[in-house]
């Protein structure tokens, strides 16, 4: 047995495939949250994409009509949390935690409803990996790119964008008001329950787009409670990367690597127990916030709903 | 004006967590239950939907309770409640399944089976183990059967099957068939069952073919089949061509992972026939017949016959035996190894390994003269 045999080339891919539903979902709970509204609901609205792409898929057998089905079935969700936290100015946690429980019941029921089946959806078709020449072909790294599809480079091209945006433009500068302090961005005229409101629907899209990249893209199908938490190591990744998206798209990245290494050495036979490598990336990540990432801070204005008076 | 938001909010909260609730605390949402209205939209259950809710005090009731797992994994839950459903068409009883979501809800699930004025209540899967020993004792008037686990109550009947034997069958058939000698096992839990599983597996392989190497991983879940899919990418990229998954629906992506690597690896699978999954990888799964077991437990409630203790079903009671689809397009070469493997099993000559000690220790008799 050979440890650094595990130190290949396809550690890497295995490592921005697990990663990337997690980039989606926590990019968009960064900017939920830098607008003042937490939203744990990306749980259950990565679930509720993860079904609606299957579903959409199944009557279209086109799974990219299934993504945008997932992403508007996210952004009606977000839209909710958004009317309850915002309008309604119900407790954030409360609605979110809401939606959850009922991802946790709806997709199940209507598995049975629609195709008799308790538990797991039909196969659909599914987005199949690109192959871009340039980049398969060149040395050592070429495999890295022969198994990612599209979305796995939109992730990352969301977190750069997601980057600039809102830190280097008006409209970032703005979001950022409001989640700091609502009140005065408020008196110099920026619309609060507009900015937060595009805020969460966002964050909804993108749980939703993480959803369907793990039924229509990394599988093909459904399965009932298939994120297995991963929406809530989303929002993991987003106080790791301090509120940042790049920060978030490393965090996330870190995970995947974890997990990606755990299994990996539990495939050549290291003699540790499996439950505790399992517990590698979790581990790693306490050590990198305790030891490297330093004290990281909310929006001030997270959680609190804001009434113009 | 100013009030309108907040009773709405007030509310829209209140249902929205009573919606929630209903789904995760009380198995009524989680429940698949039989009354005419629900059954029609819900699983088939012929028996039930003929029958009003009102009269089935007098009929037989057998309720199954999942553990967090459920249905949908392609394999141990679904091969039960399809055991469970034929018992309850052919015997005209009313069937129930109840699917936990936490651990937390095993005793409330089994309990409120149990005042169900159920006829037999089986709990499926060992996690449930101690919740249903506490049940049972508490429902002294009620049968109980737990499938994987055992018991020790007058009023349970525990079913345990030594998958061992039949993994060891799946193992000889991956040993003469890797052309790498490296062959993959995808667990779902570290859990005894899936030891002994495995362990019969890698015993096999090596009997036949000693130069081979098992390469074993754990998913952690048995309800995660992205990961199952990483685990077995993984095995085959580190060069295995034959896996072995005993992981629910964790075990569908590894499947999945098979079918999208093409021709060259090959794929089977524990507890019932997958092939059609994967349909050019497919080796014989190892298949474990607990619908068997479950029916005909549920048939001796029905003659009156029913009695606790402990059942222990292996090859020789036909309890756990390979897929016969696909057995039957392997080689013959391959064929009589099996069948003498087999033979000695069931003899008793061949005793394969439960744990990872006894592995450790075990020879096998030579299967090639």
């Amino acid at each position: 047995m050979n440890i650094l045999s595990v130190f290949n080339i396809g550690l890497l891919a295995a490592t921005l495939r697990g990663a990337t539903p997690l980039i989606f979902a926590a990019i968009g709970v960064t900017y939920a949250e830098r607008s003042g509204v937490t939203n744990i609901g990306v749980e259950g609205i990565m679930l509720f994409g993860a079904f609606s792409a299957v579903l959409v898929t199944y009557y279209t057998k086109n799974p990219w009509i299934g993504v945008l089905a997932a992403v508007i079935v996210g952004g009606l969700l977000g839209l909710v949390h958004a009317w309850t936290s915002i309008t309604l100015k119900a407790n954030q946690i409360v609605t979110g935690a809401a939606v959850n429980l009922l991802a946790v019941g709806i997709p199940n029921y209507l598995l049975i409803a629609i195709w008799n089946q308790p538990g797991a959806s039909p196969m659909v078709a599914n987005i199949k990996p690109l192959h871009i020449a340039f980049l398969a072909n060149l040395p050592i790294i070429g495999p890295l790119f022969n198994s990612q599809n599209l979305l796995a480079y939109l992730a990352i091209f969301a977190a750069i964008v997601g980057q600039i945006i809102l830190f280097h433009t008006p409209l970032g500068l703005h979001i950022r008001a409001v989640g700091e302090d609502p009140r005065a961005a408020d008196t110099v005229g920026i619309d609060v329950y507009k900015l937060r409101y595009l805020c969460v629907i966002f964050s909804g899209m993108m749980a939703g787009l993480g959803g369907a990249y793990l039924s229509v893209a990394q599988l093909s199908m459904f399965t009932k409670q298939m994120t297995q938490g991963r929406g809530f190591i989303a929002m993991g990744a987003m106080i790791f990367g301090k509120w940042t998206p790049i920060g978030s798209l490393g965090a996330c990245l870190l995970f995947g690597f974890a997990d990606a290494l755990q299994l990996a050495l539990q495939t050549i036979g290291v003699s540790i127990p499996s439950d505790l490598l399992m517990t590698f990336p979790y581990v790693l990540t306490l050590i990198a916030l305790a030891g490297f990432v330093g004290r990281s801070a909310a929006p001030a204005a997270v959680g609190k709903p804001y009434d113009k008076g | 004006m100013k009030k309108t938001p907040f009773v709405l909010s007030i509310l829209l909260v209140f249902s929205l967590v009573l919606a929630a609730c209903s789904a995760a605390a009380t198995p009524a949402a989680t429940a698949i239950p039989t009354q005419p209205a629900a059954a029609t939209t819900v699983v088939a259950n012929d028996a039930a939907t003929s029958a009003p809710a009102t009269t089935s005090s007098s009929k037989l009731v057998f309720v199954m309770v999942t553990d967090q797992n459920g249905l949908g994994d392609q394999g141990f839950n679904d091969l039960s409640w399809s055991g469970m459903q034929k018992a309850g068409k052919d015997l005209n009883a009313d069937t129930k399944i109840v699917e936990s979501s936490e651990e937390a809800q095993y005793v409330p699930n089994l309990t409120t089976a149990a005042n169900d004025k159920a006829s037999l209540v089986v709990g499926v899967g060992s996690l449930l183990t101690d919740a249903l020993e506490q049940v049972a004792k508490a429902n002294p008037n009620t049968n109980f059967a737990l499938i994987d686990s055992s018991v020790d109550a007058t009023n349970v009947r525990s079913v345990v099957f030594r998958q061992q034997e039949g993994s060891f069958l799946g193992g000889v058939i991956a040993g003469l068939t890797t052309k790498t000698n490296k062959v993959g096992a995808v667990g779902g839990m570290e859990i005894p069952v899936v030891v002994s599983w495995i362990s019969g597996f890698e015993a096999g392989v090596k009997a036949v073919n000693p130069k081979a190497t098992v390469m074993v991983t754990y998913a952690g879940s048995f309800g995660d089949p992205a990961k199952g899919k990483e685990i077995a990418t993984t095995e085959y990229d580190q060069g295995a061509d034959v896996i072995f998954e005993v992981a629910g629906g964790t075990g569908v992506g590894a499947w999945q992972a098979a079918s999208e690597h093409g021709k060259g690896v090959y794929i089977f699978g524990s507890d019932t026939c997958k092939y059609s999954l994967a349909p050019d990888n497919a080796l014989p799964d190892v298949v474990k017949n607990v619908d068997t077991a479950i029916y005909d437990t549920a048939k001796d409630v029905a003659n009156g016959s029913f009695a606790g203790g402990q059942q222990s079903l292996g090859l020789k009671e036909n309890g756990v035996g390979l897929c016969d689809k696909t057995y039957q397009a392997l080689p013959d070469s391959v064929k009589t190894i099996v069948e003498k493997a087999k033979q000695l099993i069931i003899d008793g000559t061949l005793v394969p390994p439960t744990t990872k000690d006894e592995l450790d220790k075990f020879t096998s008799p030579d299967l090639s003269k």
